[in-house]
């Protein structure tokens, strides 16, 4: 009886699970975009006779099924448990978590990536950069600051310095890694907190022998940021504020965006209601940006090359000079630059953070 | 389509299941071999013609065979069907390696034909090539429905990755079978315990594994590590594949043959053939190793025999050289043991568990490596040679994060935990916590597979390939 009695019990629990998620998957409605892991969900895939005899039609819906089962976000966080608590492993899709702050492990040291990306840097060098002041810094990412004290596996960082400055002899190098601490960064994303980097602002402004006052007013956004490792790490980390900072200067500025043929604000509170509220800083993702400062009457200008770490610093940047422009070669040729940049000897400043120059190969 | 993904869990089986229990008796076998085709299909269509043109010879030359028992026309048509069933196999298989060792000795340059290898066509090669040689003896006789043949070779639970299941097990049930709650209840549990060792610890294992072959910084802690995991990784893999297996055959009142007896707790190498991939080693010794002679021959022949089974056991894993000395190796082990080895290794306590896990790690290697000369740097490393240091952060990382899942996979490779579980049920209070807990316990598993499927990660079969 007792026997019996389990033998039912074992074959209805596991009949409704599969059965019952199998019909809530066939009925539920396709969804559109996964808001945790910031990206769309697959769809359901073209069904041809083509697609089945190529297979492309099963190894799609492999991932349409994966992307649209119920409760997914339920289910990835199931995962998230018991790879970090039952299993103990130490991350999760390569996302750790080390005294309240989330990381992704960046390594090994790429050497490749960076001789890459100071080929590419050369390049540019090169071709637009013959009468201007070249600067160039380097900004660690988190596990700098975090890897190696939880016993993660880190990155040679001096190594990583040493190694791109010994391939870019043509820019100066303005160190900022003395000037930065974990708390400099988001808890649950990869980027640097606005309000806690205007000395290194100032520094960089030192070194390229520019004044910046650097006085702010701290703002904070009303909407809780999670940042991009909340939804990797797929647990459910305590949301975070977001602040930004604003002077008068910093308001009279306008921003063109070339992409668009649009001028847009310093910082882009509609962004707020997107996925990534990192992106109110100079409205994220952009190729081109030039940025104009009636306030500063010296005429200086001020060419960044940057990533999206830029997109927070170049504010802080922009006090000291008229113009300020701003190109992010992983989104536009450096090729085409000339086409949309007269190059005519501003200071220039290459400011890339460790993750991109590890894996260059976005650098175009 | 594997069994540990969401397509199958949650659209095949389910579909499967309830076509199969709502078609009356005698279409049930119908109903498994179109729902075996669609899923031998789903991701290779074009490899189906394959399949189902051997199953095709085997039906025909199997009743010939039997048309014709006892004459010499019967040794022709069971010659027939075997070249045919290994001749497709070889091109497949082993046409590219045979042209390539052709153009190294020669200084030829033939061009490869680049064959995709139709998924589990080892294993029901194999099973055809058993059906024929069985109704030549005269212990099987042959199938008059070609469904029936059809759904025996082709179904599904043990098409792809085996056990390589015999056509004399299940000719009875193949007419006759029952369906209870008990056999759908053993099922159930053998295919989720099968399922959670394949997804939480093979997989686990596996992304280990992957981390040791991309990272650039090795010691001689990491290639233990890797070693040691890919030997767990294995095990839980192919045993994890064989449990789904067997329990999806007991759901459909199948019994297959157990495949695996925990190898890894074996005294000898000769004891570790006996619990490992059974139904392969005992399919070689009944078809191979017996026909031969096996050892009622004059010592050489023996020794003879010995190799040329285990030259073909490490080939049927693979077209490459370092299978072929994998298997090799073990007919070497085997000899040893036989001749001088055995008695000692009986008296020779822990020690022997030691000497049998090194040779399986040291072997897994070389089974693993791209190439021979890979498989022996490897091994070189893990005793110090090629420089590498002791240790590294990225080794002593992984071991700390990964510790755990090898110290459950250890364990689980042993017959402790059922051992245990056993004991509990047998006591009464025991046993009425374990008919509450096990089902949850069961329930639980499936839920956190699926979270692992759906989160999606490093998910291939390893024995797909042979």
């Amino acid at each position: 009886m007792k026997e019996r009695t389990k033998n039912i019990i074992t074959v209805v629990l596991t009949g409704i699970i599969i059965f019952g998620f199998a019909l809530w998957g066939v009925l539920m409605p396709d969804g559109d975009i996964s808001i945790s892991e910031r990206r769309p969900l697959k769809q359901f895939p073209k069904l041809s006779a083509d697609t089945v005899i190529s297979g492309d039609f099963t190894a799609d819906f492999e991932e349409y099924a994966a992307d649209q089962f119920p409760l997914r976000d339920a289910f990835r966080r199931i995962k998230a448990y018991a790879v970090y608590y039952l299993f103990r492993q130490g991350d999760n899709n390569d996302v750790y978590l080390q005294d309240g702050y989330a990381s992704k492990l960046e390594y090994p040291m790429n050497e490749d990536s960076i001789r890459r990306a100071a080929q590419v840097f050369k390049k540019v060098y090169d071709k637009y950069l013959g009468e201007s002041r070249v600067y160039f810094s380097l900004i660690p990412d988190k596990n700098a600051f975090m890897a190696e004290s939880g016993g993660y596996p880190a990155m040679d960082y001096a190594g990583f310095t040493q190694l791109v400055v010994q391939n870019t002899p043509f820019m100066q190098y303005i160190p900022i890694d003395h000037l930065l601490e974990l708390e400099d960064y988001y808890r649950t994303d990869t980027h640097w907190r606005q309000e806690r980097i205007v000395d290194v602002a100032k520094h960089l402004g030192e070194a390229m022998e520019v004044e910046l006052k650097g006085e702010y007013a701290e703002n904070v956004l009303d909407k809780p940021f999670y940042g991009v490792y909340c939804g990797q790490a797929a647990l459910p980390l305590p949301a975070e504020e977001l602040y930004y900072l604003t002077n008068e200067v910093l308001e009279g500025c306008s921003v063109y965006d070339h992409e668009t043929g649009k001028h847009i604000g310093v910082y882009d509170l509609e962004k707020a209601n997107g996925q990534d509220l990192y992106e109110i800083f100079l409205s994220g993702s952009k190729s081109l940006l030039t940025i104009e400062n009636p306030a500063c009457s010296t005429g200086r200008e001020l060419i960044v090359f940057r990533d999206s770490f830029g997109s927070s610093i170049v504010p802080l940047l922009i006090e000291g000079y008229s113009t300020v422009t701003v190109v992010d070669i992983r989104y536009m040729s450096s090729d085409m630059l000339g086409r949309f940049v007269d190059f005519h000897g501003q200071d220039v400043l290459f400011l890339y953070s460790t993750l991109v120059l590890n894996n260059s190969v976005t650098l175009k | 389509m594997v069994f540990s993904g969401i397509p199958f869990l949650y659209y095949f089986l389910p579909l499967t299941l309830l076509l199969y229990f709502a078609a009356p008796r005698k279409l049930k076998n119908a109903v498994l071999l179109i729902m075996s085709l669609v899923f031998y299909g789903w991701g290779e269509p074009k490899y189906l013609i394959f399949m189902v043109l051997s199953i095709l010879q085997g039906y025909i030359f199997g009743l010939l065979i039997e048309k014709h028992q006892n004459t010499g026309r019967s040794r022709l048509y069971l010659t027939a069907s075997v070249m045919l069933s290994l001749g497709m196999l070889c091109y497949c298989k082993y046409a590219d390696f045979f042209i390539a060792n052709f153009n190294a000795v020669t200084g030829l340059s033939l061009p490869l034909l680049k064959i995709a290898l139709p998924i589990g066509i080892s294993f029901y090669t194999f099973q055809i090539l058993s059906y024929a040689v069985d109704v030549y003896r005269g212990s099987a006789k042959a199938q008059r429905s070609f469904v029936n043949l059809a759904a025996y070779i082709a179904m599904f639970p043990q098409l792809i990755a085996g056990p390589i299941v015999r056509y004399t097990d299940i000719a009875d049930s193949l007419d006759h079978r029952e369906h209870t709650a008990a056999g759908c209840a053993y099922g159930v549990r053998r295919f989720v315990l099968g399922l959670g060792k394949k997804v939480l610890i093979a997989n686990t294992l596996g992304e280990l594994c992957s981390i040791f072959r991309a990272a650039e910084e090795k010691s001689v802690l990491f290639f233990w590590l890797y070693a040691v995991a890919y030997t767990l990784h294995v095990y839980f893999d192919f045993s994890g594949y064989s449990d789904m297996a067997i329990g999806l055959g007991r759901i459909f009142g199948f019994r297959f043959m157990e495949n695996f007896n925990y190898p890894y707790i074996s005294g000898s190498i000769t004891e570790f053939w006996r619990r490992w991939h059974i139904s392969l080693g005992s399919w070689f010794r009944d078809y191979l190793y017996i026909p031969l002679g096996g050892n009622r021959v004059p010592k050489w022949r023996w020794y003879l025999n010995i190799f040329i089974v285990w030259m073909s056991t490490g080939l049927w894993h693979g077209a490459a050289w370092n299978f072929a000395i994998w298997g090799l190796m073990f007919a070497v082990l085997l000899v040893m043991e036989k001749q001088w080895l055995l008695k000692p290794l009986e008296r020779a306590g822990f020690v022997k568990h030691i000497y049998v896990m090194l040779i399986v790690i040291l072997s897994f290697v070389v089974f693993d490596a791209a190439n021979i000369a890979d498989g022996l740097h490897s091994i070189a490393a893990m005793f110090g040679g090629g420089g590498y240091p002791l240790v590294s952060a990225e080794a002593l990382y992984y071991l700390r994060s990964y510790g755990l899942v090898m110290i459950i996979g250890v364990i689980g490779s042993t017959p402790i935990m059922a051992k245990t579980a056993k004991a509990v049920s047998e006591h009464s209070t025991g046993g009425r916590i374990m008919s509450l807990l096990e089902p949850v316990f069961l329930a639980l598993m499936l839920i956190v597979c699926t979270a692992y499927l759906v989160d999606g990660s490093f998910n291939p079969f390893l024995y797909f390939r042979f």
